[in-house]
């Protein structure tokens, strides 16, 4: 290996558009000489942009590195480019199992299992992700939006709202403990209208979430349904990235908890 | 318009998927600096992120969780990220589906500390 | 809303709807109002038109002397309100937007969305019919019919 890595490394000096810097990368990064590994793979990428395989290195490089808000938005890249990327589906099959998205998890490994049918050890992960998403026995449970929620916390941190603006679950207090519920739905349907106003007049589609970053939390503001919006508050300390994902999972909870509502 | 803040736009605009940069007045959603590509309307576009950004201020504030710093709209076609900036100015940037937003959020931040 | 034309109803409804303005009005170069729509409270709206018409005259004869393109539009912009003019070709001939708005929207999205007005304006006016020779001796009966329309007297 050591012999390889320098070979490698005196190839991509003789010629540093040579694609070996992929190898090179990949070595590296398996011996854990990270700050190497992510030289290497930030000057392929440069060279390389639209590379699939030098984004998905870059990734489980960042992976690695414990950097997975950017591990995530490499492999995302890397599936745009490629919808069949093998390594980006495992990488984010796997991000969203750390983060508890056992659903989307099974997805993209399933998806990866596609591609690479012979990977025993993927195909090990897709049978623990399907055992842990077996239903579980058949009991009256009223649906809750809260229980899918992240554990509750002093202040109340979430909260549905009808297109109008009137709560239809959950509750939001301010850090000293006032119900702010009400006042915030009824911002909340002017800011989605604006949120729809922009995204259209823009030629960007259908909006699908607003994330917005303050100096003491987090926030997000996503539909679940047509007719609802579900506003969302994490602590500052949760990566940005992640809010997305956990009010992506809420607001899953809201839409079966107003299913059965119906 | 002012070499500094083109300056200040040009490495948003090299992000994969950028459509288009600017820096906008909060106060009147009028463009102060925009560095775009051709079939963008940088007025509409600095009017529509500076009215939204402004009802985003509004919840923040009511929510008592300090002020914004940063927020993306994400829409099936791409995203507009703004970033509040000091003097009452945003920093507009629209773009593709392709864009990430891990790297796009950084280079904003960092646009915005240049501009302090 | 009031409004002479009937075509100008949906456009103006919308733009007001967009931009949130507090109060438009459409009117002539020379003053006469075609439509208005929004909080007109006590404000003698004639007045309102014909001054709004008076400023737009006087700048472009500053920008006359100036040697300068005339201008399209001119902001006063106070701590709480605003008002926005602009002037505007249509096929009835050139026409002046007043528009009056408040801290709940912005001059950007005024301007934005008068534009789209402006456009919708020309899309909706009927071509077939001629505009009237106004003649001295009608003149007087066609000012008043035009206020009778829009205020009911």
């Amino acid at each position: 290996m050591i012999d390889d890595i320098r070979a490698w490394t005196a190839e991509l000096a003789a010629d540093p558009s040579s694609l070996i810097f992929l190898r090179l990368g990949e070595a590296l990064r398996r011996r854990s000489q990270m700050e190497a590994a992510l030289k290497v793979a930030v000057a392929g990428l440069t060279r390389y942009p639209h590379l699939p395989d030098a984004h998905d290195l870059y990734a489980r490089i960042l992976s690695d590195a414990g950097d997975l808000e950017r591990a995530f938005d490499e492999w995302d890249m890397t599936l745009r480019l490629v919808p069949t990327h093998a390594g980006a589906l495992k990488g984010i099959g796997f991000l969203y199992f750390r983060a508890g998205e056992n659903e989307l998890a099974l997805q993209h490994l399933e998806a990866a299992l596609q591609e690479t049918p012979d990977d025993e050890g993927l195909a090990q992960a897709v049978e623990r992700v399907r055992d842990l998403l077996q239903p579980p026995p058949l009991e009256p449970v009223e649906p809750e939006v809260e229980a899918s929620a992240p554990p509750p916390t002093p202040d109340e941190r979430v909260l549905l709202v009808d297109a109008g603006g009137l709560p239809i679950r959950g509750r939001l207090t301010d850090p000293a403990g006032v119900e702010i519920g009400e006042r915030i739905g009824a911002l909340l349907a002017g800011t989605a209208r604006e949120a729809a106003r922009a995204a259209g007049l823009l030629s960007l589609g259908e909006w699908q979430g607003l994330l917005i970053e303050c100096t003491q939390a987090n926030l997000c503001l996503v539909k679940p349904t047509p007719e609802t919006y579900l506003f969302e508050v994490q602590d500052p300390d949760v990566p940005i990235g992640q809010l997305g994902l956990r009010a992506e999972r809420t607001a899953r909870a809201a839409r079966r908890w107003l299913e059965a509502m119906r | 318009m002012s070499r500094t803040y083109l300056t200040l736009l040009d490495p948003l605009t090299r992000l994969v998927g950028a459509r288009g940069a600017m820096i906008v007045s909060a106060e009147d959603g009028l463009v102060v600096a925009e560095f775009l590509m051709e079939n963008v309307k940088g007025s509409a576009l600095a009017a529509l992120a500076a009215s939204l950004a402004n009802r985003v201020a509004r919840v923040v504030e009511t929510s008592g969780r300090g002020a914004p710093r940063f927020m993306q709209l994400q829409a099936k076609g791409g995203s507009v990220f703004v970033a509040l900036a000091p003097a009452d100015l945003i920093l507009v940037l629209l773009t593709g589906p392709e864009t990430a937003a891990g790297a796009a959020r950084l280079e904003m931040l960092q646009a915005v500390e240049r501009m302090g | 809303m009031r409004t002479v034309e009937p075509w100008v109803a949906e456009p103006l409804n919308a733009f007001v709807t967009e931009s949130s303005a507090r109060l438009t009005l459409l009117m002539t170069s020379s003053g006469q109002v075609v439509a208005q729509h929004g909080f007109a409270g006590a404000l003698d709206v004639m007045s309102a038109a014909a001054l709004g018409a008076g400023i737009m005259a006087s700048s472009q004869e500053l920008a006359a002397l100036m040697r300068w393109p005339p201008f399209r539009i001119m902001v006063h912009q106070g701590r709480a309100q605003g008002h926005f003019l602009c002037r505007f070709q249509t096929p009835r001939g050139w026409w002046i937007g007043l528009v009056v708005y408040g801290t709940d929207t912005s001059l950007g999205l005024v301007e934005l969305f008068f534009d789209q007005l402006v456009e919708q304006l020309l899309a909706a006016t009927p071509h077939e019919e001629k505009p009237r020779e106004v003649l001295t001796a009608d003149f007087e009966a066609e000012l008043n019919a035009s206020l009778r329309a829009l205020f009911g007297r």
